[in-house]
């Protein structure tokens, strides 16, 4: 049997993922037929997932760069700065991922590993993790697959406070949105952010002083099994076989916690005798990859030991042992004369071993001069390739082909506000998400300022002393994405940017997970292309710390694809962004709700009549519309910099962003949010019912402020003007309509309780 | 000159409170030092004033929330301080653990005479996050080191946890009457047992008990998170709300005390910290 033939044949026996041309390209870098773990190891290395390949020609648009960017795309997570406090730099570490295909699968174990290998990949940068936020996207839990989309939203809920809350990490809310477009494929994307001392980051690869000293590998955690092999290749295919569920890993909070204590002491000793080290989480690839990748972005080779690794299953082969992803795990590069030192941190004064049978840390490799990667088990050789073809990257050039979605107009807009205004308020997208977020620890480390629900973005303050406080939104519209994919990815943008603005805080970065269906079919990629071109022209015109010198830059981010369900229906084009921003003062953060009667409320934006993808469209006149709002760049930077001046004045005494249902919606949001034993409302001065005031989703703000203070702006932009006041009635009314808020709040409050938990479902 | 009394926080592998409860403690004007599980002579050698048993998933919560730190070594430390009368103080998972070692009611010596069951009332079960109202019972408020500085009236509070439910058996109502610390109940002080006045189906709405000295203080709900105004919801009713409103876009906020910081105060009044 001729090379070829074998390779063929081993691709279908091993059930790989690589082509016949990547396992080749493989063969020729090795000089032979490569071993089991080589084409393990090269299957998730070129897996879409980690290579990027599809998408990497396509990201090259994204604006990385800007003054404030410490460490971009490439490493496990951003860095940017964010505040000197008591003469120390303070970094803020972010990274976004997505965790669709696990979710679907096994939704509560799927949940709870996306949060499981996002924080890890904030911690290995040296950071130390305060927040976390998920942009959960469900199937319609009302429609004719409802029963598997509750209990989908059920366990990833689940399995986000089971992990989240014993890890002890606040979850700072995300946002959740329902559409039958992901009845067969949920999407579960995670961001996490942290601190990190700028003079103490950690980075992912073997240090300088390796090429003179003897380093070795010690691999920390949780023993290795077989859980989760194959399991960045199973996220880089589409969800035809259900039965895959070997490869979803199997997350542990309880020993993420300890084994973050232990290495936040083993990382101090490190910095404080100054020795350089690398650090590394295992994800996708487990040892194989962490191991390669430390050694050849070190420039160096290493030889691995399997006979050294701690197991928990006996028997297992080497390639298993070597690509299977279990959790709570790290790889340490480090002078082999410090290395007892930290493993008795590890194995002594944090009882690893004790806390879990078989777990803890150990040397398992020792980096080489000679650049080879080399693994060995049981005295054979198992893997011996160059090590710079570790770093070859993989690229295709995909093809693509407009397939724009044609624009149509209900026939008459009938117009009712309390009636409409109900309609939204209790719909799958316009019921409060506090069902949600009661299940979430929104507030362990103590430095929650802002909950999820109370204003536009969670708002923390995450250095003990400082005031700087830390505002962040994450956001996507699938409504948008369905009708026009470059808006989709410039409102994700915008919508985020807004939240975070309204606070008062300056964004600061960004992070962005972009998720599409099979990136083979043209019309799939181009959908991709042009939210990758939304997101980019956005953050161009987004660039408000610098004043418009820079982009505002996109950190980390994610790319997914083959989200799809088994007919091959692609999901609604899903580009979802996380912002960044930061509030110099903290005590100036600004919440949404309304605070004193007779103050007046400013519409901050223009309504213009552009209703695609509206609320109100859907839930009041059931139509999906078609012209969905343009993404006005300057017009976003001059009102977000308006609000800013605003709060920075002290004149901002609740604002919020206008998004879904419109001005109106936002204003009973704003109500809603008030004391119950200080109820407040809006009475608006316009007394016509024309939809494009009241519920045009055109980007806008609400600020309610004094009269006086108003009057008292000398320059007033032509895009702000009073239209409402703050009355001490719960209610929202013109001179000719009227709806009592006390009347939804209870059905608002409970709907999504009583739809995914209680399964009530009357109708 | 006399020093800063001393307090312990000690740490539970899985433990995920004791950072920010160290920091309110010196906050509050006294000393915290973290002990991890298996310190026992770094912390017999310091011999503490006082022990904070932190929230937190404490071995994750195996076999019972609490059930196997109660059996750790360092907690027959604690045991025999809280014996002598030194004042200890169990958060949530801590609260869990004081339970599971008997140190709450403390009745008989060492037996385990209460339970934190799963959340269970009609309404809501499961884990939750929220905030509730307290108030601190008559007999605690004059015993309790951790309880003094209080008050009568209802203090906001967030609770977060999954198994906080109070169980005693029916018979033991008049005992545990004595040995009650806190009671939920309404921002007008209030109580009843529905949801979400009572968050969890707690027996006789209790969110915290107490041994019959008052010195061992088990409670479900997290001061430490409510230590400071700016942590306050912007939402919530009552006097605390009002304080709150009041402060709005006020510098002065980053640094002025909400009701957590009664508990902490508590003690170092006790401690005659001025």
């Amino acid at each position: 049997m001729d090379l070829r033939d074998k390779l063929k044949k081993v691709i279908r026996e091993r059930n790989l993922a690589m082509t016949l041309p990547e396992a080749e390209k493989l063969a020729g870098y090795v000089g032979r037929m490569p071993t089991p773990l080589e084409l393990h190891l090269f299957d998730t290395m070129w897996s879409e997932h980690c290579s990027y390949k599809s998408s990497k020609p396509v990201l090259k648009q994204l604006p990385t760069q800007a003054s404030n960017v410490v460490v971009g795309p490439g490493e496990d997570a951003g860095i940017v700065r964010f505040c000197t406090f008591d003469g120390v730099d303070w970094d803020l570490v972010v990274a976004h991922e997505s965790h669709n295909h696990p979710s679907q699968v096994l939704p509560v174990e799927g949940a709870a590993t996306g949060i499981g290998g996002i924080v890890r990949d904030v911690y290995c940068m040296g950071a130390k993790v305060t927040g976390s936020l998920d942009l959960l996207r469900f199937g319609d839990p009302t429609g004719v697959s409802g029963e598997g989309a509750r209990a989908i939203c059920r366990g990833v809920v689940e399995g986000i406070w089971k992990y989240g809350n014993a890890l002890g990490v606040p979850n700072l809310g995300g946002d959740t949105r329902f559409h039958e477009g992901y009845d067969d494929n949920c999407l579960v994307n995670v961001v996490a952010l942290g601190f990190v001392r700028h003079d103490r980051i950690a980075h992912s690869f073997v240090p300088e002083e390796a090429h003179t000293e003897q380093y070795v590998l010690i691999l920390a955690g949780k023993p290795t099994d077989d859980t989760g092999f194959g399991g960045a290749t199973f996220a880089s295919a589409d969800l035809e076989d259900k039965t895959e569920k070997g490869a979803v890993q199997v997350a542990d909070p309880f020993l993420k916690r300890v084994l973050s204590e232990a290495n936040r002491n083993v990382l101090d000793l490190l910095f404080e005798k100054e020795i350089p080290f690398g650090f590394k989480d295992l994800g996708a690839g487990g040892i194989a990859c962490v191991t390669s990748e430390l050694a050849a972005h070190g420039g160096l080779g290493i030889h691995v030991d399997l006979d050294k690794v701690p197991i928990s299953i006996q028997g297992l082969p080497p390639e298993v042992i070597a690509c299977a992803e279990t959790q709570e795990r790290y790889g340490l590069a480090v002078p082999e004369s410090i290395a007892q030192e930290i493993l008795d941190i590890y194995n002594i004064s944090f009882e690893l071993p004790r806390l879990f049978p078989g777990g803890g840390a150990s040397i398992i490799g020792s980096f080489t001069k000679e650049p080879v990667y080399r693994v060995v088990h049981r005295g054979i050789e198992v893997a011996g390739a160059p090590i710079n073809c570790i770093t070859e990257g993989i690229v295709y050039e995909r093809e693509w082909k407009p397939s724009p979605v044609p624009l149509t107009e209900p026939d008459n807009r009938h117009v009712d506000p309390p009636s409409d205004l109900k309609k939204m308020l209790l719909s799958l997208d316009g019921a409060s998400r506090s069902p949600i977020w009661s299940y979430y620890d929104s507030e362990v480390q103590g430095t929650t300022h802002f909950r999820p629900g109370e204003a536009d973005a969670c708002v923390t303050v995450p250095i003990k002393g400082c005031k700087a406080g830390l505002a962040v939104s994450g956001d996507g519209n699938p409504w948008f994405g369905q009708l026009e994919p470059f808006l989709a990815g410039a409102h994700a943008v915008g919508e985020a940017v807004r939240n975070v603005v309204a606070t008062g805080a300056v964004p600061i970065a960004a992070t962005d997970c972009l998720n599409y269906g099979n990136p083979e079919k043209p019309d799939v990629f181009w959908q991709f292309r042009r939210g990758v071109e939304g997101i980019a022209h956005a953050c161009r015109n987004l660039g408000l710390e610098s004043e418009g010198e820079h982009p505002l830059p996109i950190v980390s981010g994610n790319v997914s694809f083959y989200n799809q369900s088994s007919s091959g229906g692609s999901i609604p084009p899903s580009p979802i962004v996380a912002v960044f921003g930061r509030i110099d003062d903290f005590t100036r953060a600004t919440d949404l709700s309304l605070k004193t009667p007779g103050n007046i409320i400013i519409l901050v934006g223009p309504r213009e009549d552009e209703f695609g993808g509206s609320l109100y469209y859907r839930s009041c006149l059931e139509h999906s519309g078609g012209k969905v709002p343009l993404f006005r760049g300057e017009l976003e930077y001059e009102m977000a910099r308006f609000v800013l001046d605003c709060t920075e004045a002290g004149i901002s005494q609740s604002v919020h962003d206008i998004s879904e249902g419109g001005l109106a919606l936002a204003a009973v949001e704003m109500a809603l949010a008030t004391r119950k034993d200080a109820r407040r409302g809006v009475i608006l001065d316009k007394g016509f019912k024309d939809p494009v005031f009241l519920y045009s989703e055109t980007p806008g703000y609400l600020i309610e402020m004094s009269p006086e203070d108003w009057e008292g702006i000398s320059a007033k932009p032509d895009f702000a003007s009073p239209i409402g006041k703050v009355t001490d009635n719960f209610s929202i009314s013109s001179n000719n309509w009227k709806l009592n808020l006390s009347e939804v709040l209870e059905e608002y409050t409970t709907l999504l309780d009583r739809i995914i938990w209680r399964e009530e479902l009357s109708e | 000159m006399t020093s800063r009394p001393l307090v312990a926080v000690l740490q539970f592998p899985g433990s995920n409170c004791e950072y920010e409860t160290a920091s309110v403690v010196r906050e509050s004007g006294m000393d915290a030092a973290i002990y991890r599980w298996n310190q026992c002579k770094e912390l017999s050698d310091s011999d503490p004033d006082a022990f904070i048993l932190p929230g937190g998933f404490s071995f994750q919560d195996r076999v019972r929330a609490g059930a196997v730190a109660a059996k750790e070594e360092i907690m027959d430390l604690v045991f025999n301080k809280a014996q002598s009368g030194k004042p200890v103080l169990g958060i949530c998972n801590g609260a869990q653990i004081l339970a599971e070692s008997g140190l709450v009611p403390g009745w008989e010596n060492g037996r385990i005479e209460s339970a934190l069951a799963a959340n269970h009332i009609h309404g809501r079960s499961g884990y939750l996050s929220r905030w509730v109202f307290l108030r601190v019972k008559k007999r605690a408020l004059r015993i309790s080191p951790w309880l003094q500085m209080i008050g009568s009236n209802p203090i906001p509070v967030p609770i977060a946890h999954a198994e906080g439910r109070f169980v005693f058996a029916e018979k033991d109502s008049h005992r545990v009457r004595e040995c009650t610390a806190l009671a939920y109940c309404d921002e007008n002080g209030t109580e009843t047992s529905d949801y979400p006045v009572n968050p969890n189906g707690s027996f006789m709405n209790l969110a915290g008990i107490m041994n019959r000295e008052g010195n061992v203080l088990a409670m479900m709900p997290h001061p430490e998170r409510a230590f400071w105004m700016w942590q306050i919801p912007p939402w919530i009713p009552g006097t605390w709300g009002d304080r709150r409103t009041s402060m709005n876009h006020d510098p002065a906020m980053a640094a002025s005390k909400g009701p957590g910081a009664l508990f902490f105060r508590s003690l170092a009044n006790h401690f005659m910290i001025p």
